[in-house]
């Protein structure tokens, strides 16, 4: 509602612009507001300025949109803002970008709820005792200095988000001239295993996947519609493929222990025992080989083992099941299979990914389905990725006490770091902490300094995303209004301000990150493809599009097919104290919990299970059978590392050894909209990792569980009818052979 | 007020569904949504909050079933008994119809729900009393009702977050009935754009916040009586009659292998939404 | 049994009668204390629920209706009978009605009263409900003419004003009596405004009798129009459940059902509280309590005839709500509503019971809650178990400030009618007179003939 008192103030005191656009922004409420009656406006208690003092670029009344790169994910969408008023209302996706098309998720579009949200941060804070003093940004800058004075590059350390384009570049530098080596890049949920696996099968970490040229897509848990690596863009792609070429629709198989959105939508939903991703891919090329598809000589020896009885006795995916896909697979060219994170999450990870990738290139995808991809040609702006194994070493050297200066930024390990790593307490022992925040976030309360950042519509910025659908593009970000705070700051201004406490003299031409940015980009120009045009003018375009495309130079892929080093691991043994597997689920919209505290996605139901505001424990029907648990029942789920509480949901969509919590709730701090709801299952992963890559195996905590002996209402969308539509003509399904895709407008 | 402007404003009340005399020109809104493309994503849900400035009720109010998602997406699972969900789960979007004959009208007491020439089931929430008798009627049960004060509230748009609110639509005080509207704020400004130039509204100059967000294009929009919208031809091609309780094709003994359907229908509310049905492989 | 003896003088009936203005027992001030302890928290819930919105009744999407639509349909039924016990009884000259119509008259008007009030509570609009009026202004927006809820208001406005009507008339000679014989103070001067100058003149009996037959005649069918048009709010939609076409006679049953047996509750309690034992006879009581057993199954009859309309038709959806009645979670108040509708009222068939007061009050106020229960289970499980599966939801039990504004209307209908009978004479005075003149006129009749057999 309207903020009477502050229209008080400003109605007394001579205003400055941006108080202007604070009163056309509560105006603009009030005129939506009035047509529900009794605002103080209305009852002339109040005073407003009237729209006929516009500011030369505002026409009240008119939407104007700008093109700027979503922040929410690293999949960087080129999204539009609706600004009316000084106000960015609305973002929407930019049509003229190759990755989402115009086309927006939820997770994208509660951007606003970010920019908006009441909990960020304002002031710098500085730690006293338990409470955090505002102090000024020279303050806080000076501080910084006094704390670096004499601490060695060996002492300093960052711990960001994953960060791409001129921010990357800047981070570089400033620690360079700290003479520090120490980057830590951590992203709790990131495709890192992944990334290694598809170098050594195919020689680039992110190859471009073809989803609509694929005639049958085989998915080992990759969640391509929900929350893997690009699900806007892969949600296109799909659309196209299930019109498919010449009418035939494509048909895709899923194959994991725990439904995922993709899952969902799958033609055939495959349930595997959790682990034994791997071998159902050996299995599958075994079967091939023995239908006529030619292995090369190592393959077939590795495969030699995977006969059909054993393969299905291990993946529990019966032999008439695997016969289908076996056959399907070999028809219907080209094909692709992705391996996804469910796949990825164990301690034989690698080798899992290594048998799926095989198994591409068995079905000759590779060059078809699976292409190069392009990059950026400067390497200095390609992102730097996110993994757990950083963590890793980051939490070992700080509880070694190695560091005296630690700076961390877009990351919240204090949250998202398994609890067997006693992150928290390892980095009390860190000297002095600086957390770039948004908000008081879970490590930003642990910082003794804490920096308020600019929202992502309120800042300048490049971004270059992991996963390129077409070319390579550099991806603008652009303030889409004026800064809402007046005393936060660009995560960009903050690193030149300190790159230029130690080295002034080189950044000196640059009085903010602005004319960094725009520096920068002017000079490589010519290497963007517009040498020919004049600066002001080739800014402008940039600007107007939002998004700069390149050519970009291919990497070549290796098409070779070979198994070596492929090592499976039997079926992993019953574990008779901690009887189930525990898979922590990545929704699409709360992913590692940075967001939570945006409502709409608070409210947004979870796809699956329809549940909103809170945490659940996803268990077969039949299991909770017989361990009599019903709807509702609070399970205490523990591991070696911990327990949580949370309700039980009956889900059918789930291994009857697994259970699942998704990931991203249960915040202790962060704001209102997070704080309190639901559980973390991070705090109970156990410190497995994958063997190869190093990094955790997000799937390979056990868990037991039992009843608490409470029962609490779920809160949920679907009724009483649990989803079921009771002989109603409502959700009708037809299959392949009812229907004429291809007479279809 | 005369009695006889009673009886002229009588005579046209609620005229506007297609009869004979009164063919809908030369607009008539219309939808057909693919479920076989929609993944269930949500991202037209949040799409529709954030263009028609839907509270978010929180978790409390959410438990008593008092949430205001005008576009909801239903989760179906098959009724047989079945071990595992081996051919995924169904999700369905769910928002006002926008009924032809449309059974909220005719029971509001004071006409704040009404047909629009375009073809709309229009809410005027100043009319609106809060019967909730259309609420009542309403097969779909697609109508949500402004059980607080929203804009009142704290939780709901503390300072800053109002400010994302969009001016184009109003912000409902407690104890109104609201639904989808089709974007209307969107038709309205197309329709009148396009007046102004003498023309009408072209296939593909207006969206709805859903459809134009939806990453699978599951969702089409457009103006039935144009021949060239893809939603006259997507209607047109599943052979979908509008005023019709039960359609031609599905008379065939054996069915049709036409996907469109309308929710419902059977009860004669005429939907202006068209579902296509959801599609399986049957090799696998 | 004791009837009203033949030899009561007139000025007795006079005295008793007008004694009841003044004096009755202590019990009255306890029940009026309790009513209005019991309003004061229903509007204490009202004002809450006005301020912050209807959503603390906890009413949800699909439940949007709840217990205060339930509870005026409830209010409006009982506004029947005083109807048929004052206009239709009187029209086919029972006599035994007389001393009894006039507080059943009082019951009519205010729970019709009542039953506006759960009209207002229920609107999330209060403050803009003359909407739903025809009055002429100047932006030419009408209401909806076609709206059930519509006709619903003109047709208690209409049954309220002519039920208002029709008590006032039939007290106007009684209220001279009343103007004769109470000592001064306000009350002489509202009596005498009231009581219009009546002076018991031949032209004035003649026309008071007129005007009161005539009233008569119209109320009857504007009764049972006004409960049908209720049923036709549900009849009307298209709702599993509620588009049955028995509706309308089946909802006047109900209607007669709980109104004769909120007679009985009435009867009892003001035969004791305003000594009214020698007018109030047990031959009175026992009438009045054939009558209830006869309405009652009617009633039973129509419901089985809407079950098996239902369960043989082809509406499936109609039959799952049926079921769902029965098993759902709603089937122990649906089995209780069978059980005080159906299965209670039996007991007044058998003579022992029909005089027995302590029984007959327990038996009342379980009629009562069967017929209140009966407008639950039509309103609730409807809405809970409607076409549209997704919505189906079990938890939307009332919360405290719905049960508080029922409880409340209970406290405001006792209220009022307290109130109106130690203002007003709760016993028809010279209809009494009357009464007993056609028995006395009887008795000699039948003793002249005897003594013509000599």
């Amino acid at each position: 509602m309207i903020d009477s008192s502050s229209i008080k103030q400003l109605a007394g005191h001579p205003f400055d612009r941006r108080d202007f656009l604070k009163v056309l922004g509560w105006s603009g409420a009030a005129v939506a507001l009035s047509g529900c009656g009794n605002t103080s406006i209305e009852n002339g208690k109040e005073t407003v300025v009237s729209y006929v003092e516009a500011a030369d670029y505002v026409i009240p009344g008119v939407a104007v949109y700008y093109n700027s790169t979503c922040a929410q994910c690293d999949a960087g969408c080129n999204i539009n803002g609706r600004v009316r008023e000084g106000r960015v209302l609305k973002l929407e996706g930019n049509a003229a970008s190759a990755i989402n098309r115009g086309k927006m998720c939820g997770l994208g579009q509660a951007g606003v709820q970010h920019h908006y949200n009441p909990d960020r941060v304002r002031e710098p804070l500085l730690r006293k005792g338990d409470k955090g003093e505002t102090i000024s940004w020279d303050k806080a800058y000076a501080l910084i200095a006094e704390k670096l004075n004499g601490v060695s590059g060996e002492q300093v350390a960052f711990l960001s988000g994953a960060v791409s384009g001129h921010l990357k570049v800047l981070l570089g530098n400033y620690l360079e001239s700290l003479g520090s080596k120490n980057l830590y890049v951590y992203e709790a949920v990131a495709p890192a295993v992944q990334r290694a696996a598809n170098k050594k099968a195919y020689g680039t970490e992110m190859p471009r996947f073809n989803i609509n040229k694929a005639k049958v897509v085989l998915s080992f848990g990759a969640d391509f519609l929900g929350s893997w690596v690009s699900p806007v863009h892969f949600s296109q792609q799909y659309a196209q493929f299930r019109k498919g070429v010449d009418g035939q629709r494509g048909v895709l198989v899923q194959v994991e222990s725990k439904m995922t959105l993709t899952g969902a939508n799958a033609d055939r939903w495959l349930v595997v025992r959790p682990g034994t991703e791997g071998i159902l891919a050996l299995g599958i090329i075994n079967a091939l080989g023995a239908s006529g598809v030619t292995l090369s000589g190592d393959v077939a020896a590795a495969v030699q083992g995977y006969d059909k009885a054993r393969v299905s006795n291990d993946t529990g995916v019966s032999v008439e099941h695997l016969d289908k896909l076996v056959a399907l697979l070999k028809e219907r060219t080209p094909s692709l299979v992705l391996a996804g994170s469910a796949a990825e999450g164990y301690a034989h990870g690698s080798q899992n990914a290594a048998a799926i990738n095989l198994l591409n290139q068995v079905l000759g995808n590779v060059g078809k389905t699976i292409e190069a991809s392009a990059s950026v040609p400067f390497p200095q702006m390609i992102p730097a990725k996110g993994n757990t194994a950083a963590l890793k070493t980051l939490n070992d050297d700080l509880a070694a006490g190695k560091y005296k200066v630690l700076f961390t930024y877009a990351t919240n390990p204090v949250f998202t770091a398994p609890g067997s790593m006693k992150f928290k307490a390892n980095l009390a022992k860190a000297g002095f902490k600086v957390a770039f925040a948004h908000y008081l976030d879970e490590t930003a309360l642990e910082a003794d300094l804490v920096l308020p950042l600019d929202s992502a519509l309120e800042d300048w910025g490049t971004q270059v995303p992991e996963y390129m659908a077409e070319g390579a593009q550099i991806n603008i970000q652009q303030p889409l209004m004026e800064k809402l705070h007046a005393n936060t700051q660009g995560m960009g201004d903050i690193l030149l301000t300190l790159v230029k406490q130690r080295e002034a003299d080189k950044y000196k031409d640059f009085a903010d990150y602005y004319g960094y940015l725009r520096g920068s980009l002017l000079t490589i120009k010519g290497a963007l493809g517009s040498g020919g045009t004049d600066d002001d003018t080739f800014w402008d375009e940039t600007l107007t599009s939002g998004i700069i495309k390149l050519a970009g130079s291919a990497e070549q892929l290796s098409g070779n097919a070979s198994a070596a080093g492929l090592q499976l691991p039997a079926a992993a043994a019953a574990d008779a104290q901690y009887s189930f597997h525990l898979i922590p689920s990545v929704t699409a919209y709360l992913r590692d919990g940075r967001h939570t505290n945006q409502p709409w996605l608070q409210e947004s139901p979870d796809p699956l299970t329809t549940i909103v505001w809170d945490s659940w424990v996803e268990i077969h029907p039949k299991k909770a059978a017989e361990l009599g648990i019903v709807e509702g029942d609070v399970l205490e789920v523990s591991s070696r590392t911990g327990s949580i509480r949370a309700q039980a949901y009956l889900f059918p969509g789930i291994h009857p050894d697994a259970i699942s919590i998704p990931l991203g709730r249960g915040h202790e701090a962060l704001g209102r909209y997070a704080k309190g709801y639901g559980v973390n299952p991070f705090q109970i992963l156990d410190a497995v990792f994958d063997q190869e890559t190093g990094e955790l195996a997000l799937h390979e905590t056990r868990v037991k569980i039992s009843k608490v002996g409470q029962r609490i209402i779920v809160v949920k969308d679907e009724g009483a009818a649990g989803g079921k539509p009771e002989q109603r003509r409502i959700a009708l399904s037809k299959s392949t052979d009812q229907v004429k895709l291809s007479e279809e407008v | 007020m005369s009695v006889s402007n009673l009886l002229e404003n009588w005579s046209q009340f609620r005229h506007f569904h297609p009869v004979d005399d009164k063919p809908h020109d030369p607009y008539k809104w219309a939808m057909s949504i693919d479920i076989d493309a929609c993944s269930g994503c949500n991202a037209c849900s949040v799409a529709c909050y954030a263009e028609n400035n839907i509270p978010v009720v929180g978790k409390e109010r959410f438990q008593h079933g008092q949430q205001m998602h005008w576009m909801r997406i239903e989760r179906y699972w098959p009724d047989h008994d079945f071990d595992f969900p081996e051919q995924g789960a169904e999700f369905l979007p769910m928002m006002c119809q926008q009924c032809e004959a449309a059974p909220c009208e005719t029971v509001c007491p004071v006409g704040a729900t009404n047909h629009t020439a375009d073809g709309l089931n229009s809410q005027i929430y100043n009319r609106c009393i809060g019967s909730r008798y259309c609420s009542a009627n309403c097969p779909f049960k697609v109508r949500y009702f402004n059980w607080y004060d929203y804009p009142t509230d704290e939780t709901v748009w503390p300072a800053e977050m109002n400010r994302q609110l969009n001016p184009d639509v109003s912000v409902r005080g407690k104890g109104v009935m609201e639904k989808c509207t089709f974007c209307v704020q969107r038709l309205r400004a197309a329709e009148v754009t396009a007046k102004g130039e003498g023309r009408i509204v072209r296939e593909g100059e207006v969206q709805t916040a859903c459809q134009q967000a939806c990453p699978t294009s599951a969702i089409s929009f457009g103006n039935l009586v144009d021949p060239e919208s893809r939603v006259h031809k997507q209607w047109q091609a599943q052979q979908v009659e509008m005023n019709v309780d039960e359609q031609e094709k599905d008379k065939e003994p054996g069915g049709s292998h036409l996907r469109g359907y309308r929710i419902l229908e059977e009860l004669r509310p005429y939907p202006s939404v068209m579902y296509l049905e959801r599609v399986r492989e049957s090799a696998i | 049994m004791k009837d009203i003896r033949e030899d009561i003088a007139w000025a007795k009936i006079n005295r008793d009668v007008l004694v009841s203005l003044e004096n009755p027992r202590k019990l009255y001030w306890v029940i009026v204390f309790g009513a209005l302890s019991l309003f004061s928290v229903g509007l204490g819930c009202e004002i809450y629920q006005y301020q912050v919105g209807m959503g603390v009744a906890n009413l949800n999407n699909p439940n949007v209706w709840g217990l205060y639509i339930a509870t005026f349909i409830f209010w409006i039924g009982m506004s029947h009978s005083g109807t048929l016990l004052s206009a239709i009884l009187h029209l086919m000259h029972a006599d035994w009605r007389k001393p009894i119509y006039r507080f059943a008259e009082a019951m009519t008007t205010f729970s019709l009263m009542t039953a506006g009030l759960f009209v207002m509570v229920h609107i999330g609009r209060l403050w803009q409900f003359y909407y739903a009026l025809p009055y002429p202004n100047d932006r030419g927006t009408w209401p909806n003419f076609q709206s059930p809820l519509l006709w619903d208001a003109m047709a208690i406005f209409t049954y309220l004003s002519s039920s208002v009507l029709f008590l006032y008339v039939g007290m106007i000679p009684d209220l001279a009596i009343c103007r004769d014989n109470l000592h001064k103070g306000w009350r002489k001067k509202l009596y005498t405004l009231l009581a219009l100058g009546w002076e018991g003149t031949d032209r004035q009996w003649r026309n008071f009798r007129v005007t009161y037959l005539t009233i008569a005649c119209f109320l009857i069918p504007l009764a049972v129009s006004v409960h049908s048009i209720v049923a036709s709010d549900f009849a009307m939609s298209q709702q599993p459940g509620w588009h049955v076409t028995s509706f309308p006679p089946y909802f006047v049953a109900g209607a007669l059902y709980s109104g004769c047996a909120a007679i009985i509750t009435l009867f009892i309690i003001l035969r004791y509280v305003f000594r009214f034992e020698d007018y109030m006879t047990k031959s009175i009581l026992k009438k009045t309590v054939r009558l209830t057993f006869a309405i009652a199954m009617v009633w039973t009859y129509l419901n089985a005839v809407e079950f098996a309309a239902v369960w043989y038709g082809h509406d499936m959806d109609a039959k799952a709500v049926l079921i769902q009645k029965a098993t759902g979670p709603f089937a122990p108040f649906w089995w209780g509503m069978v059980f005080c509708g159906s299965v209670v009222p039996l007991m007044l068939a058998f003579k022992r019971f029909q005089t027995n007061i302590p029984v007959l009050f327990a038996v009342s106020l379980l009629l009562n809650l069967g017929m209140w229960l009966e407008r639950w289970m039509i309103v609730a499980p409807t809405f809970s178990h409607g076409y549209y599966p997704w919505v189906w939801d079990n938890d939307q039990w009332p919360s405290l400030i719905q049960w508080g504004m029922v409880m409340g209307s209970f406290g405001w209908f006792t209220l009022l009618f307290m109130v109106f009978c130690k203002v007003f004479p709760s016993v028809s005075m010279y209809e009494v007179k009357e009464m007993v003149y056609h028995r006395s006129l009887h008795l000699k009749k039948n003793e002249t003939a005897g003594q013509g057999a000599h």
